[in-house]
């Protein structure tokens, strides 16, 4: 996997105080810092490269994050939700996918920030948990950061991760297409951490998954952190429907479940390449020879473009079928589809998102 | 240039032109070859130069081909499930239409009565239809061909 080394690193004045501050100057000894008063006045959107997406990943804020941290994820309208719940610590990504929605989610504020008010996050989550101790949550920290790419630099997992494994309620998903794992390996997650990878075949990291780890390293780091007591989810999302897909993923799935004890894997979840008119109009900028500008997709009614239903059906049904003959207790989930695909597709759909989620609850121990 | 010089000949709509624009770029991109190539082709020549066509059933048409062309497997399913209702001889008043690009995986039936006896007449015929293989058919090709028409797995726990 390709190290991060960014041009500059800049920190709010009142961050300095921050152990995120600390690690990063460990870390990154021979990289400028810079200090300023505030990120918001700091960060105009005035001279903006003509790659400003591509161009944001070059430099890292530490700023103070002023909103809440814990957010229910917005799921996609009329799909089934998995009731997941999100801790954003960082925005943006050191890694540029071709197919990655935050092109257009962040558009307008595509900074690379990493959060320094790691005691503001844990207040807010620990009021959340404790006032709903009869409830149980799955926290995901990969909605709009990977999890991990940047832990070596940051520290902020080993910040948090304590606090996380000692609450009754909860399992905190760490999701990543990272190889980042040295650090997470002498902690003691409790059993309520899931670590989990988004796959795709080596072709398709290749080509369209830039600066991320490969299918190998990937593999590699899910085997140390489950030998290390973590719990292991994968991410067959986003599925790319191509010539030959069939032997790739299929062959994807047997290196996969060879590589690790697939008994203690917490789930599985599938998905098929989804983008926006919006998002695709970025992707035909930004990568433009990209292939996955010629699938046949078609638009949703929640607005985005995924191939059209009985090819990811299809798709689905071949995905599920290799991974029952792998791994034939694994839960499998389908993310961001409707109950029309679910139903086609296993049978049945969750009557409702508190189903799915309790279905991970059962999972914790 | 061939798209521009179609676009002043035949004025499509702002809509039309964009999905002339992105299909053709997405063809040429899967396929290896120009823009420029596929507006050169035979078909969008015959096409706008049939003296039979207004402008606008030009520009539909030249937009419906580029569309099969764009994406040739929904087409064909699309016109196999067309082709299986054509064979179910339903009655004039039947309707029987999937959505455009198959989102949804339904298949949607009106039909509309003046009175009771023509209500049993179509729900009788509705009624057969339903246990016919073609409806079947239609409704594997809706499902996902290739994965047959049983959903792999039943409720996980």
């Amino acid at each position: 996997m390709q190290n991060f080394l960014p041009e500059e690193v800049i920190v709010e004045h009142s961050s300095e105080a921050s152990p995120i501050y600390k690690n990063l100057r460990r870390a990154l000894p021979d990289v400028p810092f810079r200090f300023i008063d505030d990120y918001a006045s700091a960060n105009g959107s005035a001279n903006l490269p003509s790659d400003s997406f591509g161009s944001a990943k070059k430099k890292l804020f530490l700023a103070k994050h002023k909103g809440e941290f814990l957010k229910k994820c917005p799921g996609s309208e009329g799909q089934v939700c998995c009731n997941y719940f999100v801790i954003n610590f960082a925005s943006n990504c050191p890694m540029d996918c071709s197919y990655c929605y935050l092109q257009e989610y962040l558009a307008d504020n595509a900074s690379l920030k990493v959060f320094s008010n790691v005691g503001d996050l844990i207040d807010e989550a620990d009021a959340t948990l404790r006032k709903h101790r009869g409830l149980f949550f799955r926290i995901g920290t990969g909605e709009i950061t990977d999890s991990l790419a940047l832990e070596p630099y940051t520290g902020m997992v080993r910040e948090i991760l304590p606090y996380f494994a000692e609450q009754p309620n909860v399992l905190l998903e760490l999701k990543t297409k990272s190889d980042c794992v040295d650090d997470l390996l002498d902690l003691d997650s409790k059993g309520r951490v899931v670590v989990s990878w988004s796959m795709n075949p080596q072709r398709v990291i290749h080509a369209d998954e830039h600066a991320t780890a490969s299918l190998t390293e990937r593999l590699n780091a899910a085997r140390r952190v489950q030998d290390a007591g973590y719990r292991l989810g994968f991410h067959f999302d986003p599925m790319i429907e191509y010539p030959g897909w069939e032997t790739d993923y299929h062959t994807m799935l047997e290196q996969t479940f060879a590589a690790i004890d697939w008994r203690k894997l917490s789930w599985v979840s599938l998905g098929v390449l989804r983008d926006t008119p919006g998002l695709k109009r970025t992707m035909r900028q930004r990568f433009s020879r990209s292939q996955l500008l010629t699938g046949e997709q078609v638009l949703c009614p929640d607005g985005k473009l995924r191939y059209y239903q009985p090819l990811r059906v299809e798709m689905y049904r071949k995905m599920v079928g290799w991974i029952r003959h792998a791994a034939p207790l694994v839960k499998v989930y389908l993310c961001m589809e409707s109950r029309e695909v679910w139903e086609q597709v296993f049978g049945y759909a969750p009557s409702c998102e508190k189903e799915l989620g309790n279905q991970f609850g059962s999972l914790t121990i | 240039m061939a798209l521009a010089k179609l676009s002043l000949e035949l004025k499509p709509s702002e809509n039309y032109l964009r999905d002339l624009m992105d299909w053709s770029e997405e063809i040429a991109l899967r396929d290896g070859i120009a823009i420029a190539e596929i507006f050169a082709s035979k078909w969008v020549y015959d096409i706008a130069t049939n003296p039979r066509l207004g402008r606008a059933d030009k520009v539909k048409r030249i937009r419906e081909s580029l569309r099969r062309m764009r994406f040739p497997r929904l087409a064909r399913i699309e016109d196999e499930i067309q082709q299986k209702i054509h064979l179910l001889k339903l009655q004039p008043e039947i309707r029987m239409t999937v959505p455009r690009g198959l989102e949804g995986g339904r298949l949607q039936i009106d039909f509309s009565v003046t009175n009771q006896k023509d209500l049993k007449r179509l729900a009788d015929k509705l009624a057969a239809v339903a246990e016919t293989n073609v409806t079947g058919e239609i409704f594997t090709l809706l499902g996902g061909v290739a994965g047959g028409s049983e959903p792999v797995s039943g409720r996980q726990t």
